[in-house]
């Protein structure tokens, strides 16, 4: 009998240490810095020689400085204000087709074949003979996050309102519930987890439109620094400006990912109590 | 005889009371089915339902009765005939009829709290105050006996308690029609004693006309007023019973009156054997 407790004992020790190393997220960290360190080395040791090939240090240092005396500020919000406004616009519009094209069935026939054709168009491909329709300004840029936007959103739009139970249309009916407030607390609130997919997946296009377009297009925006510092040979500015937009991306992305858990968190509990019960 | 006459008067009492009578003239109903042949589901159904009384229709699983509850509500269009609540035709869902669904899981919003599905029921016919629509959901929640789980949502109760909200919501509505679809039947087997007595009361209390569909004839006839009993597809009625049971039923004693066990033997003789059309079905 103590035989058998010690035995156990001894072996749940090492078991329950390689159990905590496997499932921690400190590997997925460790390799992030290993890869940050082998830039540092690689850079410092002469291992890859090119003057555009600072060390990461370098890079902060600069990226640091550049914040800190106020060049990259105005840059990053004049981005941020471009993307909210372009993803606003797109957000709507798609939101706004996606219920039309979802509950009625002449606006589907009718407008599916055009979305279905317009969809796969690459955004770059477009902006050239855009410039021509819309000139260098704003409105450009603004269309191209918009329309990148619209598709995702629309579609998963479309694909929730399909979805809601048709239980609940009908508890929306003997209870006389007029349409466009059925529409609002029952159809919207049900197909929500599929539109917060939407916008979650047209945010990271969004993004990236945003910084190309800026980057073909106009003088503003981190798009349009970056490809500023390129041309100046300012390997560390850009280095640095990469960083800082990779760092946006992820911020939002999380953001983003918060708001949705407590959104839709109705969504996720009921599945799992009235799975349980079921 | 004795027994009888006081059902009658019973019914008689409480049509005194409430609403509007329920006449179903001659429904039917037909969908499109594979191939675009019309499928029948409904024969020609004809019931006539006093206000107060407690009508329950049995019939063999898939026979069409839900489909004759949702025209009935308005729901649903019937293919011919018509269905009036008093003078007036229903062509929509009409203002004083409320379905009660069958799956409560479903019915339920789940995004909304228990206090707002009891709301919602409402809210958009009665112009409440915020106070007064608090209030009345309170009630009607202390009514089913879970006037303490107004800030819950519905999944985060059993399913014995959700049907009781989708209930209580149900009858915030205050229908002069209770349109039930089978709604006992995904619950565990106390449970659904207790909601059996439990919307018993409620019926006396509110003298709501109600129309129940079921599979289970026990349930039929603890409940009804009359059993109304459905042929296999297309739905026709083959046969009206009286129950004439005294009222207030009992949960166990109703149940093993010699009067009860002579109306279940010859309902389910009924449905077994002569199984309403089922013999007929099968040898066609």
């Amino acid at each position: 009998m103590t035989q058998l407790t010690a035995d156990a004992s001894a072996r749940s020790v090492p078991r329950f240490r390689s159990y905590r190393l496997r499932d921690s997220r400190a590997s997925g960290v460790a390799l992030v810095l290993v890869l940050l360190g082998l830039w540092e080395a690689s850079a410092r040791l002469g291992i890859v020689q090119s003057s555009n090939w600072p060390p990461f240090s370098t890079v902060m240092t600069t990226l640091f400085a550049s914040i800190a005396d106020g060049e990259l500020l105005p840059v990053v919000l004049s981005t941020l204000w471009r993307l909210a406004r372009g993803y606003a616009i797109g957000c709507a519009l798609g939101i706004g087709a996606g219920f039309l094209i979802g509950l009625y069935r002449p606006v589907r026939l009718a407008l599916l074949p055009t979305i279905d054709l317009l969809r796969p168009i690459p955004i770059p491909a477009i902006i050239p003979p855009l410039i021509f329709l819309m000139g260098l300004g704003d409105t450009l840029r603004l269309f191209a996050i918009a329309f990148a936007t619209f598709f995702p959103v629309a579609l998963n739009t479309i694909a929730g309102v399909q979805a809601v139970e048709p239980v609940y249309h009908q508890v929306a009916r003997t209870f006389g519930v007029p349409r466009a407030a059925a529409l609002r607390r029952v159809v919207f609130p049900a197909a929500l987890p599929f539109i917060l997919a939407g916008l979650r997946t047209s945010l990271g296009i969004a993004f990236v439109v945003t910084v190309i377009a800026e980057m073909i297009v106009g003088q503003e925006g981190i798009g349009y620094y970056l490809i500023t510092m390129e041309f100046a040979m300012r390997a560390a500015e850009m280095y640095g400006g990469i960083i800082l937009v990779t760092c946006i991306a992820y911020l939002l992305n999380r953001g983003f990912l918060a708001w949705e858990a407590r959104a839709i968190r109705w969504a996720r509990l009921a599945e799992t109590m009235q799975g349980d019960r079921a | 005889m004795s027994i009888a006459t006081d059902a009658r008067s019973a019914i008689a009492a409480r049509a005194a009371v409430s609403g509007s009578r329920l006449t179903v003239d001659g429904i039917g109903k037909s969908f499109q089915g594979p191939g675009g042949s019309a499928v029948e589901a409904i024969g020609t159904v004809s019931l006539d339902v006093a206000p107060g009384e407690f009508l329950a229709i049995v019939g063999p699983s898939g026979c069409g009765k839900s489909t004759l509850l949702q025209v009935i509500a308005g729901l649903m269009l019937p293919s011919t005939g018509r269905v009036r609540l008093g003078e007036r035709d229903v062509t929509g869902e009409p203002a004083h009829m409320v379905y009660l669904f069958q799956q409560y899981s479903k019915s339920l919003l789940p995004w909304m709290t228990v206090a707002n599905n009891v709301m919602f029921a409402f809210r958009h016919r009665m112009k409440l105050s915020q106070a007064a629509s608090l209030a009345r959901c309170r009630d009607y929640l202390a009514m089913v006996g879970l006037a303490d789980v107004a800030a819950h949502y519905p999944w985060q109760l059993s399913g014995g308690m959700q049907q009781r909200v989708a209930i209580a919501r149900a009858l915030a509505a205050e229908p002069q029609v209770l349109l039930m679809d089978e709604p006992f039947s995904s619950v565990d087997a106390l449970t659904r004693l207790d909601l059996h007595s439990l919307i018993l009361d409620l019926w006396t209390q509110k003298r709501f006309t109600a129309v129940l569909v079921t599979h289970d004839v026990d349930e039929a006839i603890f409940l009804a007023d009359r059993v109304a009993v459905l042929t296999q597809r297309p739905a026709t009625i083959s046969e009206v019973i009286e129950t004439r049971l005294p009222r207030p039923r009992h949960s166990i004693e109703t149940r093993e009156s010699p009067a009860f066990l002579a109306l279940r033997h010859r309902l389910l003789d009924y449905l077994l054997t002569r199984g309403g059309g089922r013999s007929h079905a099968r040898s066609a």
